[in-house]
């Protein structure tokens, strides 16, 4: 670690890092450095928000909800965005590790964000710890659509006042309205906020009995009711503006303002998205899957959780691959049946967060029996796309070009593993089982049919677990962390919870393929106490998240990402996370044993 | 009639620390001030006060110094000199607590140039960092009785001691904030409430 003063090292974290820097100056001014012993508690839900952005520069902080742990944030990292800009405590934040921080003022914060880069930054993070922090109450379903309509986030009609108000009569209403704009009537209409009482009223030495017409800025830069919510954000970035009125059928239906939008948005994968949908030809693959790796770092770094950031890049993964198929059909020419491209694995669980092998299968409607070649044809330059645009070929690994066929057949093959459970036959069967469909327009309700069977097949679930429980965490972990052993993240840690999860999934009947999603219907169904089920949510979450940290940190390096870790050189923090992960891991593969009598 | 001591939050430090022309305060210049204050338990980097100092005549910067600091006296020439920065130095001390990493060394060096400038050394309260450190080693001993040997005083080390980051050392400035986040901690392994608790 190299030495760093306070104001060096705030300007080498990021987003700081981009700032223009009269503006980063400005922040540095306001800079204050507090310390806090272990146990602190920072910030209570409901309490007072925190007043101020903190960047640890030492030791941690664990952001909880109800007691349960959501994150530990560590050196570089930084926390009380989420009070600054929703004004209130949404989590608990209490003190891990002894903590030496460096924090700039609210008010501050509030002036960096006229920086684009670095709210784009705040905005990824916010999303997520909003959505931790309400992932344990009942309005979980919480989820923004970035190509929603901004009118939707439009929550009350606007203020107006006559063009004969004054300022004081404006500062009045806005403040019994509790609005910080207001808009002014007149042919066009104007607006003022309380950014013009600031620089134009007070700074200009004005007073209370000034005309609003003096201050008000017009025409109104504005939007349609109909506009994508992260369309409505480049238009406040590109005009510099922090209210925007939304207009529909020429009357305004409200005023949004800047952090109403930044809670709704984050701009990477949107970007990438359209990208990817405007793809030339295949020429322009092969720089994807720098693209995707690039974006992985950067949501990660603005704090989103790995789980959702997988979401995100199964979407770039699906458009990538309607492209690729879109493509091979314009070569091959129209399919001559129905068919479906199945992802496969984590893919189909869209799981992937950095491309991993490919894993994809073809089915194609039965009628086309004799157009096997066509299908064939078709799955093996998809294939080969694929892999130009970074997703490795491996032996070991599924590809449509050597699984495609008919629905019936791939209805028996199904059938098949659940009738007679050999030991290959749960291996295929648990891979092929986490099938998603991600182009085509052939129903698999027939595939569907055989998984929604299983919880009657007992022989069947009962091998699946058997499977599942080779992968363990290791024995006597308790003893030997401290040593310089290498922990093998996938296999030891993941795998575990993946493969337990996809039994308890389809033993309660679940359609979901998603590994928390697999758990949390297996706790509705009563399969798993509520408690055993957050900590392993919360451990699932936490090595994926450890995974990922380590594996963007080989890239970036020039090495290949692997899963192993070696446990000396993870900080005391990460360890005993790690080692608490492991634990609940395999005190839940405990109670599936017994559950299952496999051993 | 006693005095109750004030909470140890409530006064003002300004954590201080001087780069020398040597480590004789009879000889040897004062080069460069920086000054830091503690505000509620908070440090304010906002505030922050460094200044390099003229060179006064007849006090020549010691060779070996200049390895530690790497200033040289050109660089210095511009420089207000010391009277005027020490009058800097006085008006935020005023009813404030000084804070410095062993006072044995920067003590004699502003009572002699307050000396020599005619101003009066309004002798602050202080608390050291280095008090601090033997007193907190002290409490250990007492729960680990015949425990580690003699803690180091080098204000590095103890920070690497007490889990702080490395700050780039022999700048007024940087000093002044490694004492003053030194200070935050050792005031909390030592339980100290009031601040007769720290002197």
């Amino acid at each position: 670690m190299t030495a760093l003063d306070p104001v060096s090292f705030i300007r080498s974290t990021p987003p700081f890092d981009s700032l223009p820097q009269d503006l980063f100056d400005g922040a540095a001014k306001s800079l204050e450095v507090i310390y806090h012993p272990a146990g602190t508690k920072l910030v209570t839900v409901g309490e007072e928000p925190l007043k101020h952005l903190y960047v640890i520069r030492k030791g941690a902080v664990r952001l909880e909800r109800a007691g349960q742990t959501l994150q530990v944030l560590e050196e570089g990292e930084t926390f009380g965005y989420t009070s600054l800009i929703t004004g209130k405590a949404t989590l608990d934040g209490v003190v891990e590790e002894d903590l030496l921080a460096y924090r700039i003022p609210g008010q501050e914060f509030t002036r960096l964000l006229s920086d684009a880069r670095f709210a784009g930054h705040f905005a990824a993070g916010l999303a997520t710890r909003l959505e931790s922090s309400l992932e344990h109450s009942p309005v979980a379903t919480f989820r923004v659509d970035l190509l929603a309509p901004v009118e939707t986030l439009v929550r009350r009609s606007a203020v107006w006042v006559d063009d004969t108000a004054t300022v004081g009569d404006a500062a009045r209403i806005m403040v019994t309205e509790r609005v910080s704009s207001v808009l002014v009537r007149g042919e066009p209409p104007g607006i003022v906020t309380d950014r013009d009482f600031r620089m134009r009223v007070l700074a200009k030495g004005l007073g209370p009995e000034t005309l609003v017409t003096r201050i008000l800025s017009r025409p109104m830069k504005s939007v349609e009711s109909s506009l994508p919510v992260h369309e409505a954000w480049a238009v406040l970035l590109e005009a510099n503006v922090h209210h925007l009125p939304v207009m529909r059928d020429g009357e305004v239906l409200g005023v949004l303002t800047d952090t109403d939008l930044l809670k709704h948005t984050s701009q990477g994968p949107v970007a990438i998205q359209r990208l990817v949908e405007k793809l030339p030809d295949r020429g322009s693959l092969p720089g994807y899957s720098r693209k995707v790796t690039e974006m992985v770092a950067s949501l990660l770094a603005g704090g989103l959780n790995p789980v959702v950031i997988a979401g995100f890049v199964a979407q770039l993964n699906d458009a990538l691959m309607k492209r690729i198929l879109h493509w091979a059909e314009a070569d091959l020419g129209k399919p001559p049946v129905p068919y479906a491209w199945l992802a496969l694995g984590s893919e189909g669980r869209q799981e992937q967060t950095l491309l991993t092998d490919q894993d994809n299968a073809l089915v194609f409607a039965d009628e086309g029996a004799s157009s096997r070649e066509y299908f064939t044809a078709l799955a093996d330059r998809a294939n080969t796309d694929l892999s130009a645009a970074g997703f490795p070929r491996c032996p070991g690994g599924y590809m449509a070009r050597n699984h495609c066929g008919t629905l019936s057949e791939w209805r028996d093959r199904f059938a098949g593993w659940v009738a007679d459970p050999t030991a290959e036959g749960v291996l295929e069967a648990a891979i092929f089982f986490d099938f998603r469909s991600v182009a085509g327009s052939l129903d698999l309700a027939p595939l569907q049919e055989i998984l929604d069977g299983i919880p009657r097949r007992e022989a069947f679930l009962r091998s699946l677990v058997r499977q599942a429980l080779d992968f363990r965490p290791p024995p006597l972990l308790l003893l030997r962390l401290r040593g310089g052993n290498d922990l093998d993240l996938k296999r030891q840690g993941i795998a575990p919870v993946v493969f337990l999860a996809r039994c308890y999934g389809l033993a309660v009947g679940s359609q979901a393929r998603g590994t928390l999603e697999r758990l949390r219907a297996a706790t509705r169904a009563g399969l798993m106490g509520p408690e055993a089920s957050a900590a392993v949510i919360d451990s699932y979450r936490y090595l994926l998240g450890l995974r990922l940290r380590m594996q963007l940190k080989a890239i970036a390096e020039g090495k290949a990402p692997t899963n192993v870790i070696s446990l000396s050189q993870v900080s005391g923090v990460e360890r005993s996370r790690l080692k608490d992960s492991l634990r609940s891991i395999g005190s839940w593969q405990d109670k599936a044993a017994y559950r299952y009598q496999v051993s | 009639m006693f005095f109750s001591s004030p909470p140890w939050d409530l006064p003002v430090y300004w954590a201080l620390d001087l780069e020398t022309g040597g480590l004789d305060a009879r000889q040897d210049p004062i080069i460069s001030v920086g000054m830091v204050p503690i505000r509620a338990g908070v440090i304010q980097l906002g505030e922050a006060f460094s200044t390099l100092v003229r060179p006064e005549a007849g006090r020549p910067i010691k060779p070996e110094s200049v390895r530690a600091h790497q200033l040289l006296a050109g660089d210095l020439r511009k420089s207000p000199p010391l009277r005027a920065v020490l009058l800097e130095v006085d008006r935020r001390l005023e009813g404030g607590v000084l804070l410095v990493h062993n006072q044995g060394i920067d003590l004699p060096f502003l009572k002699d140039g307050h000396a020599r400038c005619g101003l009066p050394w309004k002798k602050p309260r202080v608390v050291d960092t280095v008090d601090l450190i033997v007193r907190a080693a002290t409490r250990r001993r007492l729960f680990r009785p015949g425990g580690e040997e003699m803690p180091s005083l080098n204000l590095g080390e103890a920070r690497r001691v007490h889990g702080l980051p490395d700050y780039q050392a022999h700048d007024a400035l940087t000093d002044a904030v490694s004492t003053a986040e030194l200070f935050l901690v050792l005031r909390h392994v030592i339980g100290a409430k009031r601040l007769r608790d720290l002197r």
